[in-house]
């Protein structure tokens, strides 16, 4: 049993996600995106104390370093001139315009380390099974084949070892050959037993009525609430920004950084947005306190 | 099915203009995002029809396993750098399943291979890519020149340097407010060794298993009658 953000149904989860990625490139200021960003690691490290997105960490920093490097010399549009290389300007708008950029760009990548985590097979497949059924089903077959073809491979791979048919030694035309090899024999080996797979499917009245399926998941009263919730908040932040509120202007002059009253109204609302996950996770464990 | 095709080709080669002239002549901020969009509504049109025709069981699962083998392809090439058969088997698809049966095999093998490897906003793209590789590769099997070894050879070797271009789109328009061409340059200067490795494996292949794959997969074809049209 799943307890805490993940136990939450996987709508609410989708939506929360697709909240986050669209509003982080939305926003574009600066202030917004660093909260942003420090409460998406948080949420990661809420979910496994961080082990996955340590393994991004070095390619993040990197990605985002050369964009904030290179942007400034690559661009030279913008007004407040810092200093000349090699004769081309360099601008804060462009520096700044890097940073933005990088910082809602490792958002997204965040995002996406906490999605595979948390939305991952079922739950990912769950969500398009009510929009595209038929396309929903074709990936879930495709991924449970995956682990039996990969099985299949090794043994595929044994016998050639026997016979000294290598991939590891040889130029890399014979071994990108016999790997070839390899995948039609896979290819014989499976379409065989594909139609094997279909007919046991036919047999058991595949194609007859509409498919039904088991749903682990179910909507209870939290789910909606968060939902509801979600959209409000999201809402605000659209309107908002829609407004010129949470954006700043980057071309061709530096708009100012000041918040606004109703600055400060979107910047609660993404903030709540994003501790979403951190709120539900945070409510369990007090619970958990309190009961003991 | 001649109508299906022309409104395949129609519905893609319009929304395709859409998205290049939106990035160009619209003042909007969220490119990437508004990419990710569209890129959803062109493949909207293809996931419709596949849900909406009469299919057998049977041919879904030959769908299922070929998006499969297109996916695992990438493993025992582990050692390879920028080999890998996945193309390859999503072109030949194409040419023996036609190009709707191409387009699912290769937005759903860009699926699949990315829930082992992590979802991120190149998904789509990759999706598109692949999908739109299998649909052409379907489109233009009846031609005189892709019935040759060459003409598919050519085929798969543009479509090496097509595919990494189509991915550069997702970092050029997560950053086109910048948008310079020396930026576009430097971008797709840099991925011309990628791409010619692509390109090269794709020839190659081609010239060794296409013969052969496509005369498994016809073999399959008209056993059991799958998939015509």
């Amino acid at each position: 049993m799943e307890n805490g953000y993940r136990s939450y149904h996987p709508y609410v989860q989708f939506l929360y996600y697709l909240c986050v990625s669209i509003l982080a490139m939305y926003f574009n200021h600066p202030l917004f995106l660093i909260i942003a960003c420090i409460l998406m690691v948080f949420v990661n490290i809420s979910h496994d104390g961080g082990r996955a997105l340590r393994k991004w960490g070095l390619v993040l920093i990197v990605m985002s370093m050369i964009i904030i490097v290179l942007n400034p010399f690559l661009v030279s549009r913008g007004t407040n001139i810092l200093f000349y290389f090699r004769d081309k300007q360099v601008t804060l708008e462009a520096t700044i315009y890097g940073i933005t950029m990088s910082l809602s760009l490792v958002i997204v990548l965040i995002m996406f380390v906490s999605f595979n985590l948390v939305l991952n097979g079922n739950r990912f497949l769950f969500i398009f099974s009510k929009v595209l059924p038929r396309t929903a089903f074709l990936i879930m077959l495709a991924i449970r084949f995956v682990p039996l073809l990969n099985r299949r491979l090794e043994e595929i791979g044994m016998v050639h070892r026997i016979r000294g048919m290598s991939m590891t030694e040889g130029s890399i035309r014979e071994r990108a050959k016999i790997g070839m090899l390899r995948i039609q024999l896979l290819l014989t080996l499976s379409l065989e037993e594909a139609i094997q797979t279909a007919d046991s499917m036919k047999a058991r009245g595949y194609g007859i009525g509409k498919k039904s399926s088991y749903i682990p998941y179910k909507m209870e009263k939290r789910d909606w609430g968060w939902l509801l919730t979600l959209v409000l908040l999201f809402l605000i932040c659209i309107v908002g920004g829609s407004l010129g509120y949470g954006k700043i202007q980057i071309y061709p002059e530096l708009g100012t950084l000041h918040f606004f009253l109703l600055d400060w109204i979107l910047f609660v609302c993404m903030i709540s947005i994003f501790s979403f996950p951190l709120i539900a996770e945070g409510r369990e464990k007090l619970r958990w306190i309190y009961l003991k | 099915m001649a109508r299906s095709r022309t409104y395949l080709l129609i519905v893609s080669v319009i929304i395709f203009i859409l998205l290049i002239t939106a990035f160009v002549f619209f003042q909007y901020n969220a490119y990437l995002l508004m990419s990710l969009v569209i890129i959803a509504c062109i493949m909207i049109p293809f996931f419709a029809r596949f849900e909406l025709k009469k299919i057998k069981g049977r041919e879904v699962v030959i769908l299922a396993i070929l998006a499969a083998i297109a996916a695992i392809g990438r493993v025992p090439f582990a050692g390879l750098p920028s080999v890998q058969p996945t193309s390859f088997v999503i072109i030949v698809t194409g040419l023996v399943f036609g190009s709707e049966s191409g387009f699912i095999v290769g937005a759903v093998a860009a699926i699949v291979s990315n829930i082992f490897l992590g979802q991120g906003p190149w998904t789509p793209w990759q999706m598109f890519a692949w999908g739109m590789m299998g649909m052409s590769a379907g489109l233009l099997r009846n031609i005189w020149f892709m019935r040759k070894v060459w003409g598919q050879c050519i085929f798969g070797f543009i479509w090496g340097y097509l595919f990494g271009w189509l991915m550069n789109l997702w970092i050029v328009t997560s950053n086109i407010e910048n948008f310079t061409w020396e930026f576009f340059v430097s971008i797709y200067v840099s991925s011309i060794y990628h791409d010619l490795a692509h390109a090269l494996s794709n020839v190659f292949f081609l010239v060794v298993f296409s013969v052969s794959w496509v005369k498994i997969m016809n073999h399959f074809k008209r056993k059991y009658g799958l998939l015509e049209g």
